[in-house]
């Protein structure tokens, strides 16, 4: 038996949002300490990873652990039946053919329930080691997403840059090229979101498509700050801290350089 | 060609080993392909009004035009191909090469005689069956992929072993071919119809060998025996042996010399049945030492012009848009991917990780949910 309720439906539309992009179908691992995702893309080039700590939800019940393969473009297609402060209870029993989500309006006289079939669903699933990341840039979720866009419409891939100094996005097109850099801010205080920090053991610098990053700057709704994580010879990992609850992961294998070869 | 009924047992006792992917899902992989089928599916595919193409003095050049399109929009899409082309045909072969032969010489026959009643339908099938990759043809393709910029090597002896080997050592990621036989060469991956033609609309299916033996529960050896017994390039099969009764006579008896002994397989077994040869080719095939690294390098598009248009009478301005395809291609960097830096995991063990525990934890009932589930084709 899973129960699970979130006091506001529109986090949850955000969290849904911002995978179903890169995935069609996923495998939601509830167990006694809270919900965790894994997703990778079917041509293996990036992976999210989804974890909601139990404590983080205003009810939270799960007696055995349980595997539900769900359709994402299904469920998000329901929760666009809930208006955005609805509460919503999840519910699946143990042998459940299908999800259910109950939503409920604030003044608690409008109830609504979606039934959302489950499936089993085969996708591959990696090891992820913990790693010592040689940068880590912290900086507003809104303007990574809008680097994004602005590089997106000037080539395919975007170079970042991590230095002592801070953190440059360099993109280059047929037509031209863009350049953005952000200064590493001494005092970087919790409070202020809109300013650059950069930790750095070693300078980084990694090739990614911007086709994924667009997909990834989906999740900047649900969070103040991204934290962009390089280390050479391995993917960029950028995590969303979801307030109070967990986070989103997003890891994306870099292109190569043909020279290196 | 090929082992007959290898993958419907693959089908049946090792599903997870068998699924179909897109080309784009293969972005950043090294494949190694089988030229000679690859060679031959364009022979087939490509023609018009049933005949092959051809330059104004009757030169074919079906498999060229196969070849350069097929290989750009494979390198467009960011995989990275390799062709391995036959070298000496194996001593153990002949067998089947003389009943090739046969079979020419029959379609050749039955060429004539529907060319005399006119049944073009008829001239069709015949035609295709005659199609054969020539030596000229071989040469022509080498050509025209070193001037693409695509490697190629030559394999000692068969052209299916050289791709296995080369995804064994690591140098590739999967053998593409459209042979079940370079399973037996122990390919970690294979894929087939990579190069069939897009007209065609057949998916790619990728076949892993660490997932066949986990469903079929047999040891690589075994799976050698079993595509003997069905029947290989090598060896004839067993009469009233098919892949069913195939499959649990190794999995009941394990080796051939312990099936070969049993009354209602023995009287089935042609007179000369070399299986232990047929096995030591499987197992220890002659291949290289894979000791090369690949590179792939920006197109020579001038010499590609000499050759296809002023040669072979190609289109100028689509051989020079190919071309600067490949120069695109070339130039941007190669995607990576994730599971170059993390593991994935096991499909079959993680599967049976989850009935088993489900199994347990749930009280009676399928695991899963029989209604909502996914079957995979």
């Amino acid at each position: 038996m899973i129960e699970a309720v979130i006091p506001q439906a529109s986090l949850l539309k955000k969290i849904i949002e911002a995978i179903k992009e890169l995935v069609d179908e996923a495998n939601f691992d509830f167990s006694e300490t809270g919900i965790r995702l894994q997703a990778m893309d079917k041509s293996h080039i990036a992976l999210s990873f989804l974890h909601l700590r139990s404590d983080g939800f205003s009810e939270y019940r799960c007696d055995r652990s349980q595997t539900l393969g769900i359709n994402l473009n299904s469920f998000s297609k329901i929760l666009k039946c809930a208006a955005n402060d609805d509460q919503v209870q999840i519910k699946a029993a143990d042998e459940a053919e299908a999800l259910s989500l109950t939503f409920e309006n604030s003044s608690k006289d409008r109830m609504s329930e979606f039934n959302l079939k489950l499936m089993d669903i085969d996708i591959d699933s990696v090891d992820v080691p913990d790693m010592d990341y040689q940068a880590t840039v912290s900086m507003s979720a809104q303007e990574f997403a809008r680097i994004v866009r602005d590089l997106s419409s000037i080539g395919e891939a975007v170079t970042i840059d991590a230095t002592k100094q801070g953190v440059r996005f360099f993109a280059k097109g047929d037509d031209g090229s863009g350049n953005i850099l952000l200064k590493h801010q001494k005092s970087v205080d919790e409070e202020s979101t809109s300013a650059t920090s950069v930790e750095i053991t070693e300078p980084v610098s990694h090739s990614l498509a911007l086709k994924y990053l667009a997909n990834f700057a989906k999740a900047a709704p649900l969070a103040e700050r991204v934290t962009i994580n390089l280390i050479e010879e391995a993917p960029v990992m950028f995590e969303f801290k979801i307030s109070d609850m967990g986070h989103i992961r997003f890891y994306l294998a870099p292109q190569i350089e043909e020279d290196q070869e | 060609m090929g082992i007959k009924g290898l993958k419907q047992v693959i089908a049946d006792r090792a599903p997870a080993a068998l699924r179909t992917v897109e080309m784009k899902h293969l972005v950043g992989r090294k494949i190694a392909i089988d030229a000679s089928t690859s060679l031959y599916q364009f022979l087939v595919a490509v023609r018009s009004d049933g005949q092959n193409l051809t330059t104004s003095d009757g030169s074919t050049t079906s498999h060229l035009i196969g070849l350069l399109y097929r290989t750009v929009s494979m390198v467009e899409m960011g995989l990275r191909p390799v062709y391995v082309f036959d070298g000496k045909p194996p001593t153990m072969k002949s067998g089947e090469l003389s009943k090739r032969r046969e079979k020419r010489e029959k379609a050749e026959e039955s060429l004539k005689a529907a060319e005399e009643e006119g049944n073009a339908e008829e001239m069709l099938k015949q035609l295709k069956r005659l199609s054969k990759v020539t030596p000229e043809i071989n040469e022509q393709a080498k050509r025209l992929l070193k001037l693409m910029g695509v490697p190629h090597v030559t394999a000692p002896c068969e052209a299916e072993a050289e791709c296995a080997a080369l995804a064994k050592a690591g140098k590739v990621w999967a053998a593409a071919s459209q042979d079940m036989d370079t399973l037996l060469f122990g390919a970690p991956v294979l894929l087939r119809n990579l190069t069939a033609p897009a007209a065609r609309k057949l998916p790619i299916e990728e076949i892993r060998l660490d997932e066949v033996l986990r469903g079929l529960d047999y040891s690589c050896e075994q799976l050698i025996d079993l595509g003997i017994l069905l029947g290989c390039d090598y060896c004839d099969s067993i009469r009233g042996v098919g892949p069913k009764s195939g499959y649990e006579l190794v999995r009941d008896h394990k080796t051939i010399e312990h099936i070969v002994k049993l009354d209602k397989v023995a009287k089935g077994v042609p007179e000369e049945w070399p299986f232990d040869q047929a096995r030591e080719l499987f197992a220890k095939a002659e291949v290289s030492e894979c000791a090369t690294d690949f590179v792939w390098e920006k197109p020579d598009t001038e010499g590609m012009v000499q050759f296809l248009v002023n040669e072979m009478e190609f289109n100028e301005q689509r051989v020079r848009s190919a071309a600067a395809k490949l120069e695109k291609a070339a130039g941007k960097g190669q995607q990576g991917r994730i599971d170059s830096f993390f593991k994935v995991k096991p499909r079959a063990a993680s599967d049976k990780a989850a009935t088993a525990s489900a199994a347990g934890k749930r009280k009676g009932g399928a695991a899963g949910s029989a209604g909502a589930k996914k079957t995979r084709k």
